[in-house]
């Protein structure tokens, strides 16, 4: 075969719709994406499954043009693009739905879905009456299943989340792609509605349109899809075909062959005291209906994929997120915490891995990042420094924390030393329970071998850990026991034996134990 | 009713316009006659283009401070051009006209850039540029005079069709706001404005829109500015200099949010001219000049009060 036939041949009825090979990206330090494959065949549901920071996300963004690759080629129809934006990607038939991110609240349903694109009449103008007409046509592949809310003059804003959600599906057919990139699209669906749309993409598969789906419930992916591929640590390593195998095999290469029974620190469970903290049925925006108990001296992880819940609880917990139903009861006594200096109060600390959002007063000493959550424990209006000095001085010192003096800002810090401050600030007010909102994210692995010290000395000296980690390494090394949490729900508990990679990627799938 | 009024805000100012009509005619009987309501119309007008072009910015997200120095550079590179053109007739108008505009345009795209593909804050970037251009106003002509000619300033003054110029100058305006407001791009600045991410996602084009916003605007400055010269018929370095602050009070009167992404013109136009009635009455109930500022600025923070309420429900 000449050069020539062999372009003609990729060019042709062999090329998949998407080629994706050896695409990486890196965020400053941080690898997203090492060798990310995946190829796409036109009219197929493909699910990309993998577990938290897999890379899948990124993967998707770079197909869909709104994050830049590294390195590695992508081949639509056989030709090789490169996306400098969004819309470079929609003109080569790619389109990405966005929970909801890409929805303008203040404009109507029918603007929203036909931004962009507007049909004009002979004077330039929107074409007002087709806008809605297309919109309305569109908004009838949910009859049925969504509201009566749901028309194109209804303005965004004042729509459910399930509606928006819903637009925004409307919004990606509305471009007519022959690939739809579907991350997490159901998440706000009910099942009539998830069904619904899994009908409508059967039927756009028969006209030769694709869809790719990233879902954290293994039952739909089995549902629905033809093919799938697995991701792990930001690279592709297996490509499947779904009739041809099961979900064991799925969640083994999620897994990959960490050890199954991994060497934990895991220990005799604590004695049987009465519990520390209890929650019953409580909810809020992202939580539904979540019960658990927490005993003094107790180390538990809260796991699954990212964004189904755990934060919410843990912030929820702390009254930063209120909940709108259910009991807490601290040591027995139910609490109203719909404040954090309420929950400060009640002797709970709260740490989050944003610290840049939710913890650094920037620009400021360490001193003063330091006893800030004692000020408010101790409802303190007067502060003398030199008598605060010792106190300070010996909570940052008690964590092997470097720093030049407590007078240096606090961006002088590395990010791991930061945290440690951090948690040295609620160590100040002595916490009987403390939250943890994935610490561990941008700091080193010194330091994460500190901050599982000082979690151990804490619960042994009778404080209770709840603890969210994206990492289910630390998970499984660090806890007594881990609830799997899956939209808003726990799915179940892992402990003991049952508390290792494989359980916790299944789980985290949906799939009780 | 308040869903009518929250897609409709201006219908409040309309209600606020109207009331503050009333008042004046009662304090100021001859306020209906048409010259009286003509030499009004000639006082609000520049401030109404202005806060025209305003909103459009305001609609995007963005502010623009620099619009009372873009009116005097405009004023003074008009008046200079017709000086440097010389003669009679209509060719050195045309000329000045012309580079009074363009140099409008190269502001405005001189701010757009600045702002939108630098990605400089706005509300800095437009202070400094305003500076910028004031500078420049004061380096093309030190000092106010070089009269216009007398074509120039009778035309403006004139009557066409039976009215006056002023008013078929703020028609047109109107025209304008509502030709652009069925076309796309102002649904893509609502866009640009309500949600950035949401409208780079969608594939917008955000500088594209954003430096439009900020071309209109000074091109709605350059037209106040024109206006402005065939009022007092000379150049003057120094003029202007409240319009910038005056258009914004005039854009959150007319319902637009300065967190952008809603509103729209036609309440700004109402907005400059409730703004421009609350002097009238505040004259003619014959109390202290120093109520006009005070009444105004209480005036200004109710509506952005009331607007932040109505938004957060």
């Amino acid at each position: 075969m000449t050069p020539g036939e062999a372009a003609t041949a990729a060019g042709g009825q062999d090329a998949a719709l998407l080629d994706a090979q050896g695409v990486g990206k890196r965020f400053g330090a941080v690898v997203a994406l090492s060798d990310g494959r995946l190829r796409v065949e036109a009219g197929e549901i493909h699910a990309l499954l993998g577990a938290n920071g897999c890379g899948k996300s990124t993967l998707c963004k770079v197909i869909a043009g709104t994050v830049a690759p590294d390195s590695g080629t992508i081949a639509v129809g056989g030709d090789v693009v490169q996306f400098r934006n969004p819309r470079d990607a929609e003109q080569a038939g790619i389109a990405l739905f966005y929970q909801e991110l890409s929805l303008i609240p203040q404009l109507s349903v029918a603007a929203n879905i036909g931004l962009g694109r507007e049909p004009r009449t002979g004077l330039g103008f929107v074409d007002r009456r087709r806008l809605n007409s297309e919109a309305e046509a569109l908004i009838a592949l949910f009859a049925g299943v969504a509201g009566a809310e749901l028309k194109p003059e209804a303005i965004v804003a004042d729509l459910t989340p399930d509606l928006r959600q819903i637009v925004e599906i409307l919004k990606v057919l509305a471009r007519r792609p022959r690939l739809i990139i579907l991350d997490e699209a159901t998440a706000a669906l009910d099942g009539r509605q998830s069904a619904r749309l899994f009908e409508i993409l059967r039927a756009r598969k028969a006209e030769g349109v694709s869809t790719l789906m990233i879902s954290h419930r293994l039952d739909e992916v089995f549902a629905v899809s033809d093919r799938i591929t697995v991701m792990r640590g930001g690279a592709t390593v297996a490509q499947l075909v779904t009739a041809g195998t099961n979900r064991d095999q799925v969640v083994r290469h999620m897994v990959g062959d960490a050890r199954i029974h991994p060497v934990t620190s895991q220990r005799m469970p604590p004695a049987l005291a009465e519990p520390r903290l209890t929650a019953q049925g409580v909810r809020n925006a992202r939580v539904h209906d979540v019960s658990l108990s927490l005993r003094p001296g107790e180390i538990v992880g809260l796991g699954g994929l990212q964004g189904q819940g755990q934060s919410a609880l843990l912030q929820g917990l702390f009254g930063a997120l209120p909940f709108t139903a259910g009991r807490v009861t601290i040591a027995g006594e139910t609490v109203a915490l719909t404040r954090t200096a309420d929950a400060i109060r009640r002797g709970l600390a709260y740490v989050s891995g944003d610290r840049g959002r939710d913890a650094a007063l920037t620009g400021r000493s360490i001193f003063e990042n330091l006893v800030a959550a004692l000020l408010v424990r101790e409802k303190r209006r007067l502060v003398r420094p030199s008598e605060l000095d010792p106190l300070a001085t010996r909570h940052a010192d008690s964590l092997n924390t470097q720093y030049a003096g407590l007078d240096a800002p606090i961006g002088t810090l590395s990010g791991g030393n930061q945290q440690k401050i951090f948690i040295a600030r609620w160590l100040a007010t002595g916490p009987r329970v403390l939250l943890l909102d994935d610490p561990t994210k941008g700091i080193d692995l010194a330091a994460k071998g500190d901050l599982l010290a000082i979690m151990r000395k804490l619960a042994d000296e009778g404080a209770s850990i709840l603890i969210y980690s994206s990492e289910d390494a630390e998970l499984i090394e660090w806890c007594d026991r881990v609830l799997v949490f899956n939209s808003g729900r726990i799915v179940t508990e892992l402990a003991g034996p049952t508390l290792d990679h494989f359980h916790l990627a299944r789980a985290a799938y949906g799939e009780a134990a | 009713m308040s869903a009518v009024v929250r897609s409709r805000p201006w219908l409040l100012t309309l209600i606020a316009l109207a009331v503050l009509v009333a008042v004046n005619t009662a304090l100021q009987p001859s306020f209906v006659q048409p010259a009286v309501l003509q030499s009004n119309l000639t006082t609000f007008l520049p401030l109404t283009l202005v806060a025209i072009g305003q909103t459009y910015v305001v609609m995007g997200g963005d502010i623009d401070l620099s619009v009372g120095a873009i009116a005097a550079l405009v004023n003074v590179v008009t008046v200079s051009a017709i000086a440097a053109v010389g003669g009679d007739g209509l060719t050195p108008i045309i000329a000045g006209l012309a580079a009074g505009l363009a140099t409008a345009v190269v502001c405005g795209v001189i701010n757009g850039v600045l702002v939108a593909v630098l990605r400089l804050q706005a509300i800095v970037t437009t202070f400094a540029t305003g500076i910028v251009f004031a500078g420049t106003a004061l380096f093309v002509l030190p000092q106010a005079g070089l009269p216009v000619p007398e074509a120039f300033w009778r035309s403006y003054g004139a009557t066409l069709i039976g009215l006056p110029v002023v008013l078929w100058i703020l028609l047109a305006g109107l025209a304008f706001a509502l030709f652009l407001g069925r076309r796309p791009f102002v649904a893509h600045l609502t866009a640009v404005g309500g949600s950035r991410v949401g409208a780079f996602q969608t594939g917008l084009s955000l500088s594209r829109v954003r430096i439009g916003a900020f071309v209109l605007s000074a091109l709605f400055a350059g037209f106040a500015a024109l206006c402005l010269t065939g009022e007092t018929a000379s150049g003057d370095p120094l003029l202007g200099q409240s319009l910038a602050l005056s258009s914004i009070s005039a854009v959150v009167l007319g319902g637009t949010a300065l967190s952008g992404g809603s509103g729209g013109p036609v309440g700004s136009i109402l907005g400059a001219l409730v703004l421009g009635m609350i002097g009238n009455v505040i004259f003619f109930a014959g109390l202290p000049f120093a109520w006009q500022t005070l009444v105004q600025g209480l005036i200004v923070l109710a509506a952005l009060a009331g607007g932040v309420l109505v938004t957060r429900r």
